[in-house]
């Protein structure tokens, strides 16, 4: 079973004359183990087809099912405990909260999570993205790199299933940016996690397992 | 309770102005309470101390008793009860011995045996006509123990032998004498038998023509200018209170504006929207808590410094209560902030809106 499948999933924004068809009708799943990376130009629909799947936005039509579950017609509710549940989000921008430390940031996870699952080991995940020295350190007082890492590390704390990366690489430099994928392509590969990242860089997609372009809403399979 | 807290140490100069508002408004209230409760009680402890339930005054008197004035015959048969007493009230001007300042005080006759007789904090009650029990505010103008004082200019002096507390009326000290003195000083004398007014401390009802009996808080209310006294005070308190639910409103609607991102990559990240709002008012209620509690402590502090004849009491019972409204006003104004949290799109987050 797919930790994740579109069946055929489009979403179109305004009406008529001003429609615009920012994701075509979609197929496609995630499974456990898999590192999928997406490329495309912006406004391509690279942002929309990953929050359709992040269920943070409805789709116009199809459906997505999480563990087999039609997410369709789950409450605002539900979806929300399930994306802190299963999902981890690595953002374009930074996902940290300013005025918790990183140490903070894992705390308030343990606060906020009620499933009993386990989480990732704090101490590996800061000492393999290399943030031990800064764990208390707010937000402002990191890098660029070290914030990008904080928020990778806090994403995949909650040990989530299927992480979904909006450009992670796009603070860091080259050698750390090689660094991050290959992270991720462990936690795919040997936690069995399904990771989606969305990238411009396409050196960065020959660690991927498979790779997508999106151009005009339509999402197309490269390898 | 824990992103609450974090948020505020972390933003310490945002939320120690909204402290600041709250502590401003908080004392402003407690303040214009506490003269509030001292002036309405400066015009009614001696009545308060009577713990009666009714008053017997002259009809024409429009319930006031400093107007009222009832003949022997038509109080005596009354007397036969315990519980109904006779007091003579009447505003004079007293005088201390060889002091030139003059001191406005009310008389108030009583039998010193019955239960109108003053409560005594120091000294003893008066054996003879010229000895007086007064209330201990007019320490202030001097006037102790031992002390000799004239009223109304008269020749005769009354010595001071005993001292009382929380007497006053109309905002006045009292001075209490017995019957016959009070006689004497009002209707120049004693064989006027005329009284103020028969205060009752059972259900008995009395009926006699030329006679109205009302009740405590009548009695009160038509102290005159205590209504509107109590009203002004009243009507400056809610609008302090009411002003706390905007400013609180206001203040936290534009700081919600402010981190709609934030709460933008919280909801993201799968945070419930109510973990969100419970921040928000877990939030308030420290901010408030901490603006009131720093008010009581400066209020605690003025009470010191303040002069005496500053009609200032502390009812901690009426700050907690106020604090408490104050704080409802806080968590509704707060409210106002739900509806902009409910939109909150995640998606702005992700676009890096």
């Amino acid at each position: 079973m797919s930790l994740i499948e579109m069946i055929n999933v489009n979403r179109q924004y305004g009406s008529g004359r001003t429609l615009v068809e920012a994701l075509h009708p979609t197929n496609f799943s995630l499974n456990s183990g898999e590192f999928i990376g997406i490329y495309g130009p912006s406004g391509s629909g690279k942002t929309t087809f990953l929050t359709i799947l992040g269920l943070l936005q409805s789709p116009t039509q199809g459906k997505i099912l999480v563990n087999g579950k039609d997410t369709t017609k789950m409450n605002s509710r539900t979806k929300t405990d399930l994306r802190f549940d299963q999902f981890g989000f690595v953002l374009q921008a930074s996902n940290l909260i300013p005025f918790l430390t990183v140490k903070e940031q894992f705390k308030l996870v343990d606060k906020l999570s009620t499933s009993k699952k386990e989480k990732m080991n704090r101490n590996t995940l800061l000492h393999l993205l290399d943030l031990q020295s800064v764990v208390n350190n707010y937000p402002s007082n990191l890098s660029g790199g070290e914030r990008q890492r904080a928020a990778i590390a806090r994403a995949l704390y909650n040990n989530p299933n299927i992480i979904l990366a909006d450009e992670p690489t796009a603070s860091l430099d080259s050698s750390r940016a090689q660094q991050v994928v290959e992270f991720l392509t462990q936690i795919a590969h040997e936690s069995q996690k399904g990771v989606i990242m969305i990238t411009h860089d396409t050196r960065l997609l020959a660690a991927t397992d498979h790779v997508y372009e999106m151009r005009d809403g339509y999402l197309n399979q490269q390898r | 309770m824990f992103l609450a807290i974090k948020e505020i140490l972390h933003n310490k100069t945002r939320y120690l102005l909204v402290i600041f508002t709250v502590f401003l408004i908080s004392y402003m209230v407690f303040f214009l309470t506490s003269l509030a409760v001292g002036l309405a009680r400066q015009n009614r402890t001696a009545v308060d101390q009577w713990d009666a339930k009714t008053v017997v005054v002259s009809s024409y008197a429009n319930k006031s008793l400093t107007v009222s004035s009832i003949p022997e015959a038509k109080y005596q048969k009354y007397l036969t009860d315990k519980d109904v007493a006779p007091v003579g009230q009447m505003t004079v001007v007293s005088q201390l011995r060889n002091s030139s300042n003059k001191i406005n005080t009310n008389v108030f006759g009583v039998d010193w045996n019955d239960y109108l007789s003053p409560k005594l904090t120091e000294g003893r009650l008066p054996q003879t006509n010229r000895e007086v029990v007064v209330d201990d505010s007019l320490k202030n103008d001097d006037i102790k123990l031992g002390s000799q004082i004239k009223i109304n200019g008269s020749d005769d002096y009354y010595k001071v032998v005993g001292l009382t507390k929380d007497n006053s009326f109309f905002t006045i000290p009292i001075i209490f004498t017995n019957m016959k003195t009070f006689r004497t000083l009002k209707y120049g004398s004693s064989q006027v038998k005329n009284i103020s007014a028969l205060v009752v401390r059972n259900d008995k009802k009395i009926t006699e023509t030329g006679l109205t009996q009302i009740t405590i808080k009548d009695l009160i209310n038509h102290i005159p200018g205590y209504t509107a006294q109590v009203m002004v005070f009243s009507f400056m308190i809610i609008a302090m209170i009411v002003i706390t639910f905007l400013i609180i409103g206001i203040f936290m609607y534009i700081i919600t504006i402010q981190k709609i991102s934030l709460y933008g990559v919280m909801r993201a990240q799968g945070i419930r929207t109510s973990k969100i709002i419970e921040s928000l008012f877990y939030q308030i209620l420290i901010l408030t808590a901490a603006g009131a509690a720093l008010a009581l402590i400066f209020m605690a502090i003025t009470q010191l410094f303040l002069p005496k004849t500053v009609p200032f009491y502390s009812d901690w019972l009426a700050y907690l209560v106020l604090t408490l409204a104050i704080m409802v006003m806080a968590v509704l104004g707060g409210s106002l902030s739900i509806q902009r949290v409910l939109k909150i799109d995640p998606l702005s987050a992700i676009e890096g809106e």
